[in-house]
């Protein structure tokens, strides 16, 4: 009976991808948003595992994005190489970074990466020779020629991916690593596990997603700037989505971000100023009241009978 | 010999390495030591409330600034309905805001102050995504401003000019400090909120109610931080996310004293006060005053988790 699980999968990959051939535009780019906060919501659940909260999502978010931009303005390259160099750059400022902040645990963590994020603004808005200042830069042409079910495709080979490296932290001996860090970190030392390094490979790696992911959305809209490729969004949504969906697994973000999107995109057209209020109300509602999110909820119930 | 060891102490330290900066900066840059000091007094003011609820309670809120924001936004609509002066609306956004604390802590943080630290975390990051779209939804997204002729009073020094009605804000930091240390110290009920914010279990086992302690200290705050606000309308215009970054520099002068040091955040303030103003004080540099405060977190935290002072 195990081998139904494989044929959801299936179903589900085939479904995904052959979405640009039965909807419109209009729906392809609502998938193409869903697809990328997610991808965003399960990066950072990566790093949850292992007890880091980071509020820097929109940090390395806009310096994949910017990464993209000025090297795909300069060098002349290839859009696919821009979006690949955007995650680079965030995975190698994620490895320097990761080396001294990857000491610091619970609040002190999570503010710095929200002060890094800042950080990254501040330089980026008055950089103006490099960054083109606070008006930001406009790309000669957006990738695909702007053709939503190519865009569509690319970010769904981006979550796929990172749905595979999810597993793969979940499978290996990282995740033991990673999880004891979260639960004791003496016990774990103790057992003579590396926790450093497999922190500042969990921060690069997860980094690096996000930079990816603000590449290809630099990419997408031919834009970046310094309100805009920052903007608090990138961390609320994502996180809300992680949340939701329940923490510490794969398919929690990755339900989380399909039910919330598609959600949001309703809510969008009904209150268009104040959609993102139901976010915060989300992540409050299910801190207090559903620790585990919708996956933990119903595998405690499956559970229990 | 007693000289001596108040010198070793964390916050004569930081007091002298601050006045000699300011005696420096006094000869050299006058200007400089005026706008930090007044900076720095808006910084305090804010960051102390903070630092009362960490240290107490125990609990990082990181909607603090956004608290501020609701009181600066009360403050306006109350002056703009009844025609009163913002710094007369401080009164009444006290009381509202202290019933808003009170609701917040029955509401939520009471069920997360025995979670993991991560939810309590997320909570209140929540509430300040909350806070920030619900002014946005009612106030929308326009920056609004009181305007208040005292406000632009100034003076000067020789050629010198500058604007005095900012020291206020110094004034205002030095009373809620003495305030609540004087309340912390000297009244029964602070005495008690201090021996909780030691020992929870302790002071639960000499028979403090430590959830009416909890609730009382957390609704001061918000109060306090709220009837800031409207001294902000005073001098700022006031936008719903303009609560952000303050929550983000409070964090960093509460992290640099170290939790529970209220004193401390008032010399922190002092310290980064008159950086940012130096910073500002180079033509065309003004953009980077902001790196200041975040550079400076990071280097102290980082500083201080390889003394393992932090947590």
């Amino acid at each position: 009976m195990k081998n139904w699980r494989y044929i959801v999968y299936a179903v589900v990959i085939v479904l995904a991808i052959s979405l640009p051939f039965y909807t419109g535009a209009y729906h392809q780019h609502v998938a193409t948003t869903i697809l990328m906060f997610l991808t965003l919501a399960l990066s950072w659940d990566m790093l949850i595992r292992a007890g880091q909260l980071s509020f820097g999502i929109a940090g390395f978010f806009g310096v994949g994005g910017y990464a993209a931009a000025i090297t795909y303005l300069n060098w002349d390259i290839s859009p696919f190489l821009s979006i690949a160099l955007g995650g680079l750059a965030a995975f190698v400022i994620a490895l320097v970074l990761g080396f001294a902040v990857l000491r610091l645990r619970g609040m002190y963590f999570a503010i710095t990466t929200l002060a890094l994020a800042e950080i990254f603004r501040v330089i980026v808005r008055n950089w103006s020779s490099l960054t083109g200042g606070p008006e930001g830069m406009v790309l000669p042409s957006t990738i695909f020629g702007g053709d939503s079910a190519q865009i569509y495709w690319l970010l769904l080979a981006i979550a796929i991916a990172t749905i595979i490296v999810s597993e793969v932290f979940q499978r290996t001996r990282i995740h033991f690593a990673l999880t004891s860090i979260r639960n004791n970190e003496t016990v774990a030392k103790a057992s003579g596990v590396d926790i450093f390094k497999y922190l500042v490979l969990a921060f690069a790696i997860t980094s690096a997603i996000q930079g990816i992911v603000g590449g290809a959305y630099a990419q997408i809209y031919g834009f970046v700037s310094p309100e805009g490729s920052f903007h608090l969004d990138f961390t609320l949504l994502p996180l809300a989505m992680a949340l939701l969906g329940g923490m510490y697994s794969t398919p929690g973000p990755v339900v989380g971000g399909l039910v919330l999107g598609i959600v949001a995109e309703y809510l969008k057209l009904q209150i268009p100023y104040g959609h993102l209020l139901v976010y915060g109300v989300i992540i409050v509602v299910v801190i207090l009241f559903m620790p585990k999110g919708i996956v933990g909820t119903i595998r405690e119930r499956l559970q229990r009978r | 010999m007693q000289l001596l060891s108040k010198l070793k102490q964390r916050n004569y330290q930081i007091a002298i390495a601050c006045i000699i900066v300011a005696v420096i900066l006094a000869i050299w840059k006058p200007s400089v030591l005026i706008y930090g000091s007044q900076r720095a007094g808006l910084y305090a003011s804010i960051a102390i409330p903070m630092a009362l609820i960490l240290g107490v309670v125990g609990i990082i809120n990181l909607a603090h600034g956004q608290f501020m924001m609701l009181g600066a936004y009360l403050a306006y609509w109350i002056s703009v309905s009844t025609g009163a002066d913002p710094l007369v609306a401080m009164v009444p956004v006290f009381l509202a805001m202290f019933v808003v604390g009170m609701l917040t802590y029955r509401g939520c943080i009471k069920y997360v102050l025995k979670a993991p630290e991560l939810n309590q975390l997320l909570l209140t990051f929540g509430l300040a995504m909350i806070l920030e779209q619900l002014a946005n939804l009612l106030w929308t997204s326009q920056p609004v401003k009181a305007h208040v002729g005292y406000a632009s009073a100034s003076a000067s020094i020789g050629s010198f000019t500058f604007g005095t009605f900012d020291f206020v804000n110094v004034a205002m930091a030095i009373a809620i400090l003495i305030a609540l240390l004087l309340f912390l110290k000297r009244t029964r009920t602070g005495q008690a909120a201090l021996a909780v914010g030691q020992n929870p279990r302790g002071a639960k086992l000499v028979g403090i109610n430590i959830d009416r302690t909890y609730l009382l200290i957390f609704s001061i705050s918000i109060a306090i931080v709220g009837a800031l606000g409207a001294l902000f309308l005073t001098r700022h215009s006031i936008f719903p996310l303009v609560g952000g970054t303050y929550t983000l520099k409070s964090f960093c002068l509460v992290a640099m004293a170290g939790i529970g040091n209220l004193t401390g955040v008032l010399w922190c303030s002092l310290g980064l006060g008159l950086a940012e103003a130096f910073i500002m004080s180079f033509k065309g540099y003004g953009g980077w005053a902001d790196m200041v405060f975040f550079a400076l977190i990071i280097i102290v935290i980082i500083v201080r988790s390889y003394q393992r002072r932090v947590i």
